[in-house]
């Protein structure tokens, strides 16, 4: 009995020492393998490593020379070295849509904004996208995520100009209160930004806002007065809003400046024709009188040439029977010295003289020298508030 | 002399006696040890097989880029010879090296669980490893994940055998380990465990499960200590906003069942037709699937080349149209043909998964041009599509249906997967009865058990055997003298072989008419011998409970297996079946007759 319990001790030890002894050799080769393995893992992965450097190397360099398609492959070698890698897929969902690839590049930054919809460039990139592809609502949904999401570096600047990048697209797609908005608010945001205010100059005026786009023009010639750009298109504004004065002043000294377009040039001189015709009230009463009568005789006589034209065309001549009459009346032959003291009837004759000038210029066409100025001048007081 | 002869011999004795005991005592602590050791040999087994998958797939990406260059693309002529000498090569190794690493690697696993006690020889996880790598690593349409099950398998193999263990034992290691690579290759431990007990052990079973699982979690964690734990695919946001879309996964359901029978018909047409053709044939077959497979890549289809996991990544993020889609699928269909049939060992997997996210990233993308309305990204048309082929062409369907869950981390995915999973799997059953691998098995002369087929099984019960009581049924607590005649009023008492009697605990005894007879007729005196506890009475006055003695018939049930009855009739003439709910209540009897019958039944049906 006794020499059985020792023979089970002595069988039982030497199964543990068995046992014990496989084990350990089974950690050390488990060890052995795991060092193995590791050292052969880290150099591959840095020659992954590499290679994805290599190649997203070359997927920039093709983007900067302008290969988008040879950008695209590259990349993709990139990203199959680096799966996941953040930056390799942004430009490779640049470069695709860069090569023509909407619906690729469209999808991946679809894929990208998934997991971080509050990027501005991926939100950026799609509104562009989505604009491509005539998506009007999203893609201003995408330009305002933008607008509002996270940028890496100067976030200020990059917001304004995706801004300024929408109200561009707000006025392509016909939307110009929208596109106004934007634009007062970029301007709102940098209102020192001289270089910004002759940006959104323009956008203004293309917005269907002149008189903000002025308000711009005139910020840049507060602190930079010889600014040509500023110079011609307040000039321009001013002439457009018939403050021929102002536009004949600030045209003028951008044609000092340097050498102004035709169309300015023309603006001068006709503005110079308005000026020396137009019965401004700051003119002395005599001088302001003397214009309301030459103004009255040139009108008469237009009146009178396009009466005598039409009266040819039978059935025509009561399309001006009205101003014919007004011009039979007793103010419209008012003397001199009687509109001298009578402020009204100085109004009444001027009401009259351009009335003739914009109903002949609509039945009898576009009348040219002092007519023209007179219609200009005419049609300028009508729009000037 | 002879005294010393005489106690030599007795020593001898002695020893041998003492060396027997010893074995004895060896064996019975190895029964117990085995216990013991079985959960952390899995562990070890999970680590190591981990870290050879690991090598494996490093193995195969250094091949990738030494053979075929950092950036495959079409028209480089590499793309069309690489692929051919590495098929000449491995023609060469497979015929004088390693004669056993054929093929994808599951269901040499399952012969060697079924046929072989679970022995992988060493030779062939080394030439499984390094053949595969050059196969896939040289473009070959093929994946890597079955041979990383093999090498998991023959590493269990290997390991168990220094431990000295049972038959039984190494047998169910080569599941384990299979397990144990195929999840850190998939880095998907839950449906690397459900595709091993699916296909390679063909049948649940509680007594691997523990083990299958730590060793599938000791390698997913070893591979991603070094891959990360990131999943194998970028799954992008996977919702179901409007059930209409279910409609659309219900049609890729339907693509992916006849994708899945087009790719099943090709393998197991072609597939016998060159294993067939003669030897110098088949040296040749691996280089000339390697030509066309590299052609495909070289005129524009590079993407069907090697496993295909960038292409499965760009499908997924919708960088190809939808005709685009449909031509890779079918392409990987024709290249994974040639390349799989031609005998270059490889996996299944990965061209499964490629064919079913074309599939799906195509219907996916198609809907999103004809019905923008629906909001399904086409990445999870793509992941769908995988599960879709999955189910249909492995005939796995409950592995591929975790599979999408484990690869999304998604639940939200679920119905869509169940639906069209389902029905790609029952188009699958429909036309192609036998799965792909058990029609690989048959076409290699070999007869495996597998799931599919115990699903294809309807098990019988007892209820289907169950028949009325015409037997006379007597009350135990009835004194014998009354017992007797209650079976006298029995029309046909004389003429039963058997008598139920309900005893007084709810049991049932049934008792051969000759046992009865035997109580009738007995005299007080050997009755009362017989029963020292209770006190000498009249034999006739004692209960016939008491006096049939404390066994009883086995308790069954209507729901339990039929076969469940057949131990007991050799003790039992008939078995009563009572209702679970109420003990002791009589639902009907079984006899031996009545089970044979109903299986004869059956496999007259079956026939």
């Amino acid at each position: 009995m006794a020499l059985a319990t020792k023979n089970e001790l002595s069988a039982t030890r030497r199964l543990i020492l068995r046992d014990t002894l496989t084990f350990l050799s089974l950690t050390l080769i488990t060890v052995v393998l795991f060092a193995i393995t590791l050292f052969l893992f880290r150099s591959f992965a840095s020659r992954r490593e590499e290679l994805a450097e290599s190649w997203s190397a070359r997927g920039r360099a093709a983007m900067i020379v302008g290969d988008p398609q040879e950008a695209v492959v590259a990349l993709r070698t990139a990203l199959r070295y680096a799966p996941g890698e953040r930056s390799y897929e942004l430009l490779l969902a640049q470069a695709l849509g860069d090569a023509g690839h909407t619906e690729e590049s469209y999808n991946y930054f679809l894929g990208l904004w998934e997991t971080q919809p509050g990027d501005g460039f991926i939100n950026l990139r799609l509104a562009r996208l989505a604009a491509e592809r005539k998506e009007t609502q999203t893609a201003i949904n995408y330009y305002r995520a933008s607008i509002y999401g996270t940028w890496e570096g100067d976030g200020a600047v990059r917001r304004r100009d995706v801004r300024l990048e929408l109200s561009r697209y707000l006025i392509e797609c016909h939307e110009p209160s929208s596109a106004r908005t934007e634009l007062l608010i970029a301007g709102g945001n940098a209102p020192d930004d001289t270089n910004l205010a002759l940006t959104l100059g323009p956008l203004l005026e293309q917005a269907d806002a002149p008189r903000d786009a002025l308000n711009n023009y005139e910020k840049v010639l507060a602190h930079e007065p010889d600014n040509i750009t500023a110079l011609e298109d307040a000039g321009r504004l001013q002439y457009g809003f018939g403050r021929f004065e102002e536009a004949h002043r600030i045209l003028e000294q951008a044609a000092r400046e340097h050498v102004l377009s035709p169309e300015l040039t023309a603006m001068i001189e006709d503005s110079a024709k308005i000026l020396a015709l137009a019965p401004s009230k700051k003119l002395p009463p005599a001088e302001r009188v003397s214009r309301i009568l030459r103004g009255r005789d040139l009108a008469k006589k237009r009146f009178e040439s396009c009466n005598t034209q039409i009266a040819a065309a039978s059935g025509m001549a009561s399309q001006l029977q009205s101003l014919g009459e007004r011009w039979m009346s007793k103010e419209a032959n008012a003397d001199r010295v009687a509109l001298l003291y009578d402020t009204n009837e100085q109004e009444a004759i001027i009401k009259l003289t351009y009335d003739t000038e914009i109903e002949a210029s609509q039945i009898c066409g576009t009348p040219t020298g002092d007519d023209a100025t007179l219609l200009l001048l005419a049609t300028s007081k009508a729009v000037e508030p | 002399m002879i005294e010393m002869e005489e106690t030599a011999s007795t020593a001898g004795k002695r020893s041998g006696r003492v060396r027997v005991a010893a074995d004895k005592m060896i064996a019975r602590l190895a029964l117990a040890r085995e216990e013991h050791i079985f959960l952390l040999l899995s562990i070890f087994i999970g680590i190591i097989s981990g870290l050879l998958v690991v090598s494996f797939r490093m193995a195969i990406e250094w091949l990738s880029v030494l053979l075929l260059g950092s950036s495959p693309n079409p028209h480089q002529p590499r793309l069309i010879f690489v692929p051919a000498l590495a098929g000449l090569a491995i023609a060469a190794l497979t015929r004088f090296v390693f004669p056993n690493v054929r093929g994808s690697g599951i269901n040499q696993t399952k012969a060697a669980l079924y046929v072989h006690n679970g022995y992988i020889s060493f030779r062939t996880v080394i030439g499984k490893f390094l053949l595969s790598a050059l196969a896939i690593g040289s473009g070959h349409s093929l994946g890597p994940e079955d041979p990383s099950l093999q090498i998991g398998a023959g590493v269990a193999s290997q390991i168990s055998r220094r431990f000295g263990l049972s038959k039984e034992k190494l047998r169910i290691f080569a599941p384990i380990g299979a397990a144990a690579g195929l999840a850190a290759a998939f880095n998907a431990p839950i449906s690397a465990i459900l595709f091993v007990i699916e296909e390679v052990i063909g049948q649940w079973s509680a007594a691997v499960l523990g083990s299958i699982v730590l060793a599938a979690v000791s390698s997913v964690v070893v591979a991603r200590s070094f891959w990360g734990a990131e999943p194998m695919f970028r799954i992008p946001v996977v919702t179901l906003r409007d059930s209409r879309e279910l409609l659309a996964y219900a049609v890729l359901g339907v693509a992916g069942g006849f994708a899945s029978l087009l790719f099943a018909k090709s393998l197991s047409y072609l597939r016998p037709k060159l294993r067939n053709q003669p030897a110098w044939s088949q040296m040749l077959q691996p280089a000339l699937a390697g030509l066309l497979v590299g052609g495909i890549g070289y005129f524009g289809l590079t993407q069907v080349m090697g496993a295909g996991y960038e292409a499965i990544d760009q499908a997924m993020h919708s960088q190809f149209a939808w005709r685009m889609l449909l031509i890779l699928a079918l392409f990987k269909i024709i290249a994974t043909t040639l390349s799989f049939s031609s005998g270059t060992p490889g996996g299944m997997f990965a061209p499964t998964l490629f064919i079913g996210a074309m599939l799906g990233a195509a219907v996916g993308t198609f809907e999103k041009i004809y019905f923008p309305h629906l909001t399904g990204s086409i990445g999870s048309y793509a992941l769908v599509g995988m599960g879709v082929l999955f189910a249909a062409f492995l005939r796995a369907p409950l592995t591929s249906v975790f599979m999408v869950l484990e690869v999304s981390g998604n639940y939200s995915i679920v119905l869509p997967v169940i639906l069209a999973n389902t029905i790609a799997y029952v188009i699958s059953r429909v036309l192609q009865p036998v799965p792909i691998f058990e029609e690989f098995t048959h076409q290699d002369g070999l007869y495996l058990p597998s799931m599919e087929e115990a699903r294809e099984e309807s098990s019988l019960h007892l209820e289907d055997a169950i028949q009325p009581v015409a037997v006379p049924v007597l009350q135990g607590s009835k004194t014998i003298s009354d017992a007797r005649r209650s079976l006298a009023q029995y029309e046909d008492g004389k003429a039963a072989a058997a008598v139920l009697v309900q005893c007084n605990d709810g049991l049932w005894y049934a008792a051969q008419k000759g046992e009865l007879e035997t109580l009738f007729s007995e005299r007080t005196s050997e009755v009362t011998s017989d029963l020292p506890t209770v006190a000498p009475v009249a034999a006739t006055e004692l209960s016939l409970a008491e006096r049939l003695g404390p066994e009883r018939t086995p308790v069954l049930f209507p729901d339990l297996p039929l076969s469940s009855a057949l131990p007991h009739f050799q003790r039992w003439p008939i078995l009563p079946v009572t209702n679970r709910a109420m003990r002791g209540s009589l639902e009907g009897v079984v006899t031996l007759q009545d089970v044979l019958n109903r299986y004869q039944q059956q496999r007259d049906r079956s026939h």
